[in-house]
């Protein structure tokens, strides 16, 4: 009976609870890495990009819906500036934005994959008291090229400048993600799928919740995203 | 053009900005089935001595469980229960029974609440103001009833730590000189910290401030800090951080490697028992 009754107070402990999945998108909502890579190959110069996009990062046996939007323009063949916001934040009472640029290193020829540098910051502005954390961040693409059809494979890495100010010296100054997707760019839509990694440095922990991690690290999901180019 | 409808994106949203902590504080309902049916045998009490009352915190109702003799309140000691995060004190009937037990029948009297919101206590947990607001109508209540402060036990479970740590650090009506902390949380910005691993503050998502480090450390009295290392509910290392700073009278800590969150079904009734009647006898 004991047991029973233990194992009832530990499932009413980690699962029946209410708040559970409101709780769990509050919590992760502001994740790093909250969308898929911004620009995996810069856009033609002039072009124009405005795109949404849904992070799904897993916890428990589900994903969360985490939602953003972006403007990107091609400066030039080999350079594209991006502008982004996440909307799931902003519900939450936290400005969040993003911007930056990216970079051709490498152009793509055939089979041999071109190489983008991106960099570029993130800012959290707390509607509540005005606290302000800036994390620059940078990341290298790799992508191949085939038509309408981009394929990538990113790194990329968050700045933590205040990491000293995490609870009980528990920051970290970089705070990773790797990403591999698909994107299709034809004319003026783009479609763009992405599965990432997130902090696979570090454990993670949401109460009462378990994120699926990689042998015990980090986050990981799919992140999508939809664009109209102009 | 797109400048000023992100602005505006950002004014409409935020107008509707949500606060974590109503959602992190939910509670849910309570069938209140105090009874033998749902015990092992071992636990079992004198259902006589199983009472519900309310007391009001604010325009709310608390509902209270207390196990024992109302007359122990003005002559024995009574360990009040504060309950984790579960919907009502129906997932803990089974532990408080217990705790009645402990040592021998209903020789401590023992009593828990529901926070606001939690059950069938009425209105909504909010944050730290309310909290303290239900916590502070329960301990009226004893005080009413003549506990004193050496005769009173508070006992935390888990986010039961939230309305713990501010009362032992001198906001309790009676005060706390006795404090067993359980699987504690410990602050509202490593909550925000390890899910995000970023330096972001709590502030990003809720009014919600607390911090059991600070707490304790202006904690005279005695803590009996009970954790397990593979807790993955309430990270072991950030509650030995917030528990060490406590500074008091009396630290003891029963730390056990190999079990996680559920603390008491994986160490066993036996090794429970032993630390908390120890401490309580201390």
């Amino acid at each position: 009976m004991s047991e029973v009754y233990s194992m009832i107070d530990f499932v009413n402990e980690l699962f029946t609870m209410k708040l559970r999945i409101l709780f769990l998108v509050l919590l992760t909502a502001l994740l790093s890495s909250c969308a898929p890579t911004r620009v995996v190959a810069p856009l033609e110069k002039g072009v124009i990009q405005v795109g949404t996009t849904l992070g799904r990062p897993r916890v428990n046996d589900g994903s969360l819906p985490l939602v953003g939007i972006y403007v990107a323009k091609g400066l030039s063949d080999v350079k594209t500036f991006y502008v982004g916001a996440q909307l799931t934040s902003l519900y939450l009472g936290t400005i969040q934005l993003d911007g930056g640029l990216v970079k051709t290193v490498i152009t793509p020829n055939g089979m041999i994959p071109g190489v983008s540098w991106s960099y570029g910051v993130n800012s959290f502005v707390s509607s509540r008291d005005g606290a302000f954390r800036l994390y620059p961040e940078t990341g290298v693409t790799a992508y191949w090229k085939f038509g309408p059809h981009i394929l990538n494979a990113t790194a990329n890495t968050w700045v933590d400048p205040t990491w000293y100010l995490s609870d009980f010296n528990k920051g970290r100054i970089l705070s990773p993600s790797f990403g591999a997707g698909y994107r299709f760019r034809y004319k003026w839509i783009e479609l763009q799928a992405e599965y990432k990694l997130l902090n696979p440095t570090r454990e993670m922990y949401i109460p009462q919740a378990s994120i699926p991690s990689t042998q015990g690290l980090g986050g990981k999901g799919w992140y999508w995203g939809a664009a109209l180019n102009f | 053009m797109m400048k000023n409808i992100l602005i505006l994106a950002s004014l409409l949203l935020l107008t509707s900005c949500l606060d974590i902590s109503a959602v992190m504080l939910y509670g849910g309902p309570g069938e209140y089935n105090f009874t033998n049916a749902s015990l092992d045998s071992i636990d079992h009490v004198d259902e006589s001595k199983i009472h519900r009352l309310q007391t009001f915190s604010d325009q709310d109702t608390i509902e209270i469980l207390y196990v024992g003799d109302y007359s122990q309140i003005e002559s024995d000691t009574i360990i009040l229960y504060l309950h984790g995060n579960v919907p009502s004190m129906d997932g803990y009937w089974t532990t408080v029974a217990h705790i009645a037990n402990i040592g021998e029948q209903h020789r401590y009297g023992v009593m828990m609440y529901d926070y606001r919101g939690y059950g069938k206590s009425t209105g909504t947990s909010t944050d730290e103001t309310s909290l303290a607001s239900d916590y502070e109508s329960v301990v009226s209540w004893l005080q009413d009833q003549g506990l004193d402060r050496d005769r009173l036990i508070v006992f935390a479970n888990s986010i039961g730590s939230l309305t713990a740590g501010p009362a032992a650090a001198g906001g309790s009506l009676i005060p706390i000189e006795k404090l067993i902390m359980e699987t504690p949380q410990s602050s509202s910005a490593i909550i925000m910290q390890n899910s995000t691993g970023l330096s972001l503050p709590s502030s990003m998502l809720t009014n919600f401030e607390f911090d059991l480090s600070v707490d304790m450390s202006n904690y005279p009295g005695e803590l009996l800090w009970m954790h397990g290392v593979l807790d993955a509910t309430a990270p072991f290392n950030d509650a030995a951080s917030a528990m060490r700073s406590h500074e008091g009278s009396y630290f003891e800590e029963a730390i056990y490697p190999s079990a996680g969150h559920a603390l008491r079904w994986e160490i066993g009734n036996e090794e429970w028992d032993r630390v908390l009647l120890n401490f309580i006898l201390k």
